[in-house]
Formats: C-alpha cells, structure tokens, sequence
C-alpha cells in the first residue's frame, strides 16, 4: 500500500515541476519595429538624472494584423536608465534609455533598450599617449583630454521592437 | 586479506569523498546558474553569458579578463562564501552582467570598450553597481542586497586618489542614492531593515546619507563628494 502512495506522490512531484510555467516565453521571433524621435534633444553636457522622463514621438505608423497598434505622431516616454559621463582619456559619455511605455503594449513584449555615445577618442589618444611617454611626464596629459558628450538628437531614429506573440 | 580489505576500504572512502565534492559543486553551479540565468532572461539581455563556480582563491584580475574577453562569469569560492541570501547573489552577478554586456558594444565587436572598461576601472565600477541595481530591479530581486554584499565583502582601502578602485564607501554611497532616485520603493517599504549588515552599512553611512538628504531637501543636481 505504501508502495502505491509513493508512486503516486512522485508523480505528483514531477508532475507539478513541468506544470511550472515561466513568465516570458521567447520562441517566437515575430517582431515589429517602433520607430521614434525624441521631442527636445538631451546631452550628457547639460543637468540630466538617471530616472528621469523622456518624451519621444512615434515618427512611422506601426501595424500588425492589418490593425494600426500606434499611430504617428503619438507621443511615447521612456526613462533615462544610466548615465555615463566622458572621462579621462578620450572615453566617450553614453546614455542608456529604457522603460519604453507605448500604449496598450505591455514592457514584457519589448526589446527596448537604446544606448548613445559621444565621440570616442580614446583612438588617437591612446596611441599619442604611448608616443609622449618617452619624454617623462608628458604621456600622462592626454589624461585631460575627455571623450565626447553624449547627444540625443531630434533627428536621431530610435528603434525598439515589439514581439506580438511573447507573453 | 586484511591488508586487501583496508585498502578497498579507503579506495571506497576516497572516491565517496570525490562524489560528496562533485554534489556539493553540482548544488553551488545549480544555484548561480539559476540565479544568473534569471538575471539575463528578466532582462531580455540577447547575448550569450555563461557562469562558471570555481573553488580556485579569487583573482581578480583573471576574473575580468574572462568577463571581457570570454564572456563568462567565474564566481570564485572566496567569493560564494560571503553570500547568504540570493539578493547577494544577484549582485554579485549582475555586476559581473554589467561588465560583459560592455564587451558586446562598440567598435570591433566590442574590443574597443572591452580595452576601456579594463583601463577605466573606477569609472566602469560605478556603472557597473547602477547596472546591477537595474538588472536586479527587473529579475524581481532586491536591490539592497547588492549594499549588503559589498558591505560585506570589500574593504575600505585609506584613500583612492591614486587607486584602481573607488572607495567602498563611496560605490555603497552612490548605489544607495540610484536606488532612492530610481527605486524608491524599496526603501520606503524596507525588507533590509531587520537585516544586521544592512544596518550596519545605516551605521558606516551615516555622514553620507546625511549629504545625499541634503541634495534632496535643496534639490542641487550634480556628483556629491562623498566621503
């Protein structure tokens, strides 16, 4: 008898171990471009936050299923995620944006984050760095020189991707 | 005979010991994959990172180097010891994340900035500490784990002026103001506070957290110069 309980118990077991189901689910590779602009243009020059809103505008119709899902013009936010500030060495800013909310698309269903940089310097820093260590000391001035200040244009296209069937 | 059995005995004996060290790593690779692996799907981060355990002593060094360049994640056992909770965990891991995804963006498939997060050290562990705190955030981890961890871990070097890394009081300084700009839910609805390391970092934070009150009551944007 007590055989028979334990089968049924382990069953049970396993059982309940496939019947967890994840939250998301990425087998479908479906995918529809969303393609924005920003509304004012944002640089790492001027006072930005981490967490802070951003409004951007959606610059093409998207459709799926031969129903318009968001319309152009329509105006979207999305939040500074992290801000990296230029440094020594010509090592560029960058800008991280992310929490992208298009209306009645969940986040679950977006591939969203979008990175800019400023210009990379460190190309020809770097080599001129080495080049100046043989006189002493001068190498280390290329530490004053910083990289470019990260710049979100209006004109810049920021495209994210909805995938309709993903949980 | 006897010899013959006391011989068989140990040869027993040691390859038991061999299978209880093989489940013991099979038990500590399960767990960091678990939590790694969350990491990355809740992130819906599309790059291949792996995580490995080893009970090699940590270096620090090498450890980077296979993050940059292999993309995987070696946690060492030195490292694995100071956690306690999966929070922890997912600090650590995130941090690590961080790191890598640096590697994958960039110039020449990433080597570019792969070179610069290795030459930058203090710039990019600041980025990296906002990046787990984010990371942790969409996996549904606490972010106040990652506080508890590098209080508990890293130490407080005299100056770091002239260093590779910032102070650790400074990096818990200003992952404490991202999680209050950014998340301030976990810290109104605090789970941490019955937790002794993390009133221990309250304690070691006291003259930090009063600058950071500060810079919220005159609403001033820009770095503090924390301590």
């Amino acid at each position: 008898m007590n055989k028979y309980i334990l089968i049924i118990l382990s069953l049970f077991i396993s059982l309940s171990v496939f019947a967890e189901t994840l939250p998301y689910n990425f087998y479908d590779t479906t995918r529809v471009p969303i393609r924005l602009s920003i509304v004012n243009e944002i640089s790492t020059k001027d006072a930005l936050t981490e967490g802070q809103n951003i409004e951007l505008r959606v610059i093409k119709d998207v459709y799926y299923e031969g129903k318009t899902l968001v319309r152009k013009g329509e105006l979207v936010n999305a939040k500074i995620e992290t801000i990296i500030t230029s440094g020594m060495n010509g090592f560029p800013a960058e800008i991280i944006v992310d929490d992208f909310e298009i209306p009645n698309i969940p986040d679950s269903k977006l591939m969203s984050t979008y990175y800019k940089k400023g210009q990379n310097r460190c190309l020809w820093v770097y080599p001129l760095k080495w080049s100046l260590t043989l006189i002493p000391f001068v190498g280390s001035l290329t530490n004053l020189i910083k990289g470019g200040h990260a710049k979100i244009k209006t004109k810049d296209v920021i495209t994210i991707y909805y995938y309709p069937n993903w949980k | 005979m006897k010899k013959f059995i006391y011989i068989l005995l140990f040869i027993l004996f040691i390859n038991c010991q061999s299978y209880a060290n093989i489940a013991d790593y099979n038990a500590i690779q399960t767990h960091v994959d678990s939590v790694g692996v969350r990491l990355l799907n809740f992130n819906k981060i599309p790059k291949r990172i792996v995580f490995t355990y080893s009970d090699e002593t940590k270096a620090d060094l090498k450890q980077k180097y296979k993050a940059l360049k292999n993309r995987q994640i070696i946690v060492y056992g030195k490292q694995y010891q100071f956690i306690q909770t999966d929070d922890e965990l997912a600090g650590m891991l995130a941090r690590e994340i961080a790191t890598v995804m640096k590697s994958y963006s960039g110039m020449w498939g990433g080597s570019v900035d792969a070179v610069q997060v290795a030459l930058s050290s203090k710039k990019f562990e600041t980025v990296a500490d906002k990046r787990a705190v984010d990371y942790m955030v969409k996996a549904g981890y606490n972010p106040l784990g990652l506080i508890v961890y590098i209080n508990k871990t890293c130490p407080q070097k005299r100056q770091d002026v002239v260093a590779r890394h910032n102070l650790t009081s400074k990096r818990l300084a200003r992952i404490y103001e991202y999680i209050t700009y950014k998340y301030p839910e976990y810290l109104n609805d605090n789970e941490y506070i019955n937790n002794q390391y993390y009133q221990n970092f309250l304690l070691n934070s006291i003259e930090n957290r009063r600058r950071l009150e500060n810079k919220l009551k005159t609403g001033t944007v820009g770095e503090i110069d924390y301590e």
